[in-house]
């Protein structure tokens, strides 16, 4: 039983096809990691999925319906927070407008998901004045707080200095735990091995092969993944 | 050198009752002027980035047409031209200050929408496609996130219209509106003495857009987004750049 399903999803940009005919599932309290090459599909897999583009092939399900506002989580490379808000109403805007829940009680849900990503201290902080890290964890509070059937992540930790890489990474492992289910484009290998249910590989438009993390990383069937892996690691 | 100049003369312009009037009245007319320029200015601006071909066609054309053209040859085509054009024009509400509003508000409308439109452009797309992921209707986003934004950015340009404008009222002198300009043109010929009353005419418009300049940096103020705007920290907001203004 999958919560979210791509079924045969087909893309063009211009008379590019990114994607080619895509069949992707997450069932419940799974982690599915996608690796590979840019330009292979990952990111736009992820925004169909979570219905910022439409397909020009194909249908996105969530629990066998079009996904509604806010039931499918997204988390940005860039974090893509509103620039205009302090970190608490960043998190407490899909509340008020897309939910409609009164402001007082917004504002407890959402103190109560900036505590869960370790950041209550800085609810009235506005972006400019967060780490990339602190941002992105904000921008996971925000996608939380809707409480979403499934979390995708595109790249989540590739705009953030080193240093700053773990702490997001905490946050999603956690959120792995609690059994959010996830998708998750990233080359963190590490978080990979340790937290995926699967790792997926995608090359041209297709995902040519899916494994449990032991497996894809110690015995690839593909030579593409082989290759692949030999660059990334 | 100075021989000729009569304080005295000077002093009864500058506290004369025409001088304020006519400064009233060019305040009155630049400040509804820009209002109406900035509700123009954001529809045409939202025309430009339309998907319907018609509505980018119109909003182009707007542009061109009261860009293209002086401003007071509208003036003119609107309070002489329009009423007999138009015979719903020739009735005595429509008055010189009403034409010079309509006249300036178009006008103006073509420039600042070219400064909302780059307001807009200036919010990174990013933050809209996040407002989306979290199911936020388009207009949701524009007001909620984008607007504030884009009136950040244009905030200063828009200062600078408001200064031009101020001083295209000036125009509407000739068709016999009774602005700052006029009082200090009435003043001179009666005394046949010029340098007096224009100089206060000049100090007038100096005080005007001082005010306005204040003004201007506490709404820039107001619109930056850090938490030290709720302690009263001081904010340097960023300089107003200095924008070569077209001729009118």
């Amino acid at each position: 039983m999958s919560v979210l399903r791509g079924h045969d999803l087909v893309k063009y940009y211009g008379d590019l096809e990114v994607l080619r005919g895509v069949t992707f599932e997450v069932e419940p309290g799974q982690v599915k990691v996608i690796v590979g090459p840019s330009g292979s599909g990952k990111s736009t897999l992820l925004r169909l999925l979570a219905t910022l583009e439409a397909p020009d092939r194909g249908t996105v399900t969530l629990e066998d319906l079009p996904p509604g506002p806010g039931e499918v989580g997204m988390v940005f490379q860039r974090f893509n927070l509103f620039n205009n808000m302090s970190a608490l109403d960043n998190v407490m805007c899909g509340l008020v407008e897309v939910r409609r829940l009164p402001k007082a009680e917004a504002r407890e849900q959402a103190m109560a998901f900036l505590g869960r990503v370790g950041l209550a201290d800085h609810a009235t902080k506005f972006p400019d004045e967060l780490s990339g890290g602190q941002q992105q964890r904000v921008a996971i509070a925000r996608a939380l707080v809707m409480k979403p059937k499934a979390m995708l992540f595109d790249e989540p930790t590739s705009a953030l200095d080193v240093e700053l890489v773990r702490e997001v990474l905490d946050v999603m492992e956690a959120l792995a735990r609690e059994g959010m289910t996830m998708v998750v484009v990233s080359h963190e290998l590490r978080f990979a091995n340790h937290v995926a249910t699967s790792v997926l590989m995608m090359d041209e438009g297709r995902i040519i092969e899916e494994a449990a993390p032991g497996e894809f990383f110690s015995s690839p069937r593909e030579e593409r993944t082989q290759r692949f892996l030999a660059l990334v690691e | 050198m100075l021989a000729s100049f009569d304080s005295h003369l000077f002093w009864a312009a500058l506290s004369s009752g025409p001088y304020w009037r006519g400064a009233l009245l060019a305040l009155e007319l630049t400040a509804a002027s820009l209002a109406a320029a900035i509700i123009i200015g954001f529809f045409v601006a939202l025309g430009n980035f339309s998907q319907r071909r018609w509505v980018r066609a119109v909003a182009w054309t707007y542009n061109w047409l009261f860009r293209a053209t002086p401003t007071l040859l509208q003036l003119f085509i609107i309070w002489y031209a329009l009423p007999q054009l138009w015979p719903a024009f020739s009735g005595s509400w429509f008055t010189p200050f009403m034409a010079a509003w309509i006249a300036l508000s178009l006008n103006e409308g073509a420039y600042m929408s070219e400064i909302i439109r780059a307001g807009l452009l200036s919010v990174d797309p990013g933050q809209e496609l996040a407002g989306r992921a979290l199911g936020m209707k388009r207009r949701q986003i524009l007001r909620r996130v984008v607007v504030p934004q884009a009136v950040r950015i244009a905030i200063p340009p828009t200062g600078n219209e408001f200064i031009t404008l101020l001083k295209l009222t000036s125009l509407a002198y000739i068709i016999s509106l009774h602005e700052i300009l006029t009082s200090a043109q009435e003043l001179a010929v009666v005394k046949f003495q010029y340098p007096e009353p224009l100089l206060a005419a000049l100090l007038y418009y100096l005080a005007i857009v001082s005010v306005l300049m204040i003004l201007q940096s506490r709404l820039e103020r107001r619109f930056t987004w850090t938490s030290g705007r709720g302690r009263r920290r001081p904010v340097q907001a960023p300089a107003v750049p200095a924008v070569a203004h077209d001729a009118r």
